[in-house]
């Protein structure tokens, strides 16, 4: 019997805001025809909070605890970014030293972050396993940050000029300790879930991006990787001294969910790389830059800095009107651009993949609202 | 390629384009003169190989922000005695022009070139309107929904203009510069 005989009402269903899958609070009205996807409307604005106005009245140092809340998975690159921004507003370069810690901590956080998505992705798709080894490992890196700088999610660490405390020798010690504890790891996950027969019949071939689309669709980050086109900020924008290490960038082929899963995979390999050298490599020296105003009064201007986050590009527009607070702010948040095209991709596809599809975007709701 | 190289180039195949008197630091920004003129140079930038519309947003230059837009009182630090000057006044800073007018902002990108272009177009801010971009980029959709939204931005043209971000009941566009809160069943 076709599909024009057998007669069925299309059916209307909530994905969301408190599906766990959805990791967060985001609503997804989706229109069925039995299995298929006829019509698929993200609703997203539950945690908006309005950070870019609040911003309006805040002076530059309170602005970078803001930024925390964003991406709450990985805050590091958020309070980076901001930083970058303000820095070329106000005309100040960070030490040597102040740029080695950052690349080592938003690599770092671009691992725990990824270890979430790890766990998490396999979660979404029936393999609970992967998850206990991935927080696990995740555990170990936000113990490393809280005895840097006392937090485990919202960090407040990078700051206008440098960073807020310097790194102990016996914590660099820890943190090799963890790269070399880390790297056998990686090969563990790939038996565990990269190459498991179950895990990759549910995302191979399951939501494709080609690469032209995912560039008018502007994906950033490992959803514009997976679909195999070759843009890293570290690489096409190098800040903090990113040109002075060694490292690849790994791509998909298809753009399929398995590929942007398998880019992240391969990052956390890279990012360890890139610690394991910025530690190498560390300069003495200051952390701090010094001709940091208590309460800066950049000159009227506007900036621009990006950096490539753990969710991709993530940029900061920042306008001066010569006053204590930012004129205007901006963010570029890598999860509400590459969600956008949810809209479209789910359309036509079974009500099974759309956790496979979204789970591999890789969103986090608080940078998708703001 | 160096911003003037980039420029040379846009400025050969669109010899209409001016440089911005303020460039966004480090990058190329060029000013539109009229907003009949996005269609066209959005185009003739996807042409040549600035083909991901980065960012959509704008800028209100209106004044300094209205205290009235928060629902938080101003001095809101607790130690501070009662009538102690408050910590941070939206004040306005002398010699900045101001002006009643929507700053537009469109970032585009080349991979190919690894290329930035800011595209700026000053537009009264009342009752803004401004042919979409979506046509062009599918990137467009979403951010014109944030900026319609957030600053009231009108995008003619756009499949589905609805509010994205604030709440249906909120009303009026929170990021420009005179916008009030109007209390609702969520404040105390």
């Amino acid at each position: 019997m076709s599909n024009a005989t057998l007669k069925s009402d299309q059916l209307f269903i909530n994905l969301g805001p408190q599906h766990p899958s959805t990791h967060g609070v985001l609503r997804i009205g989706l229109t069925i025809n039995g299995e298929v996807i006829v019509k698929a409307v993200p609703d997203i604005g539950y945690l908006h909070r309005g950070t870019e106005k609040l911003a309006e009245v805040r002076n530059y140092h309170h602005c970078v605890v803001l930024t925390d809340r964003w991406d709450y998975v990985s805050a590091m690159p958020n309070n980076l970014v901001f930083c970058l921004a303000a820095e070329k507003l106000m005309g100040v370069a960070a030490t040597p030293r102040a740029n080695a810690l950052r690349v080592i901590m938003c690599e770092m956080n671009r691992v725990a972050s990824h270890l979430l998505f790890f766990g998490t992705y396999g979660i979404d798709l029936g393999a609970y396993t992967p998850f206990l080894y991935a927080f696990r490992e995740r555990e170990m890196v936000l113990d490393l940050f809280e005895m840097l700088c006392g937090a485990r999610l919202t960090y407040n660490y990078i700051r206008l000029g440098g960073v807020m405390v310097d790194a102990s020798s016996e914590w660099l010690k820890r943190t090799m300790e963890f790269v070399e504890y880390f790297k056998p790891r990686l090969d563990e996950y790939d038996t565990l879930l990269t190459y498991n027969p179950i895990f990759m019949a549910r995302t191979q071939g399951v939501g494709v991006v080609t690469a032209r689309e995912a560039v008018d669709w502007a994906l950033s980050g490992p959803n514009l990787r997976g679909s195999g086109v070759d843009h890293d900020v570290r690489r096409a924008d190098p800040y903090c001294g990113y040109e002075n290490y060694e490292f690849d960038v790994p791509l998909g082929k298809t753009g399929s969910c398995w590929d942007r899963y398998f880019c992240r995979v391969q990052e956390m390999r890279q990012s360890i790389r890139i610690i394991e050298q910025a530690i190498e490599k560390l300069p003495d020296g200051p952390f701090m830059a010094s001709g940091v105003a208590k309460i800066p009064k950049p000159a009227p201007g506007e900036a621009y800095a990006h950096v490539e986050g753990s969710r991709g590009d993530l940029g900061i527009y920042l306008a001066s009107d010569g006053g204590i607070s930012p004129f205007r702010l901006h963010v570029h948040a890598p999860s509400f651009i590459n969600l956008a095209m949810l809209q479209e991709k789910l359309v036509g596809m079974k009500v099974s993949d759309v956790i496979a599809l979204l789970g591999s975007i890789d969103i986090v709701l608080g940078e998708v609202d703001r | 390629m160096t911003n003037d190289e980039i420029f040379a180039k846009i400025q050969e195949k669109f010899p209409k384009i001016e440089k911005a008197a303020v460039q966004v630091k480090n990058y190329l920004t060029v000013r539109l003169a009229s907003k009949d003129d996005l269609m066209a140079f959005a185009q003739c930038l996807k042409d040549s190989s600035f083909d991901m519309l980065e960012t959509v947003t704008a800028t209100d230059l209106l004044g300094p922000v209205d205290m009235k837009g928060y629902i938080r009182q101003q001095n809101f630090n607790p130690l501070l005695p009662e009538g102690a000057t408050p910590q941070i006044e939206a004040a306005a800073t002398p010699g900045y022009p101001y002006r009643p007018v929507m700053d537009l902002l469109w970032v585009f990108f080349s991979i190919k070139e690894r290329a930035r272009v800011f595209v700026r177009l000053e537009v009264p801010r009342e009752n803004v309107s401004v042919p979409s971009l979506t046509p062009l980029f599918k990137s467009a959709d979403w951010q014109e929904r944030e900026t319609f939204d957030l600053l009231g931005v009108r995008y003619e043209g756009h499949p589905n203009l609805v509010k994205i971000l604030t709440p249906d009941f909120t009303q009026g566009h929170p990021l420009r510069k005179d916008y009030a809160h109007i209390k609702d069943r969520f404040d105390e």
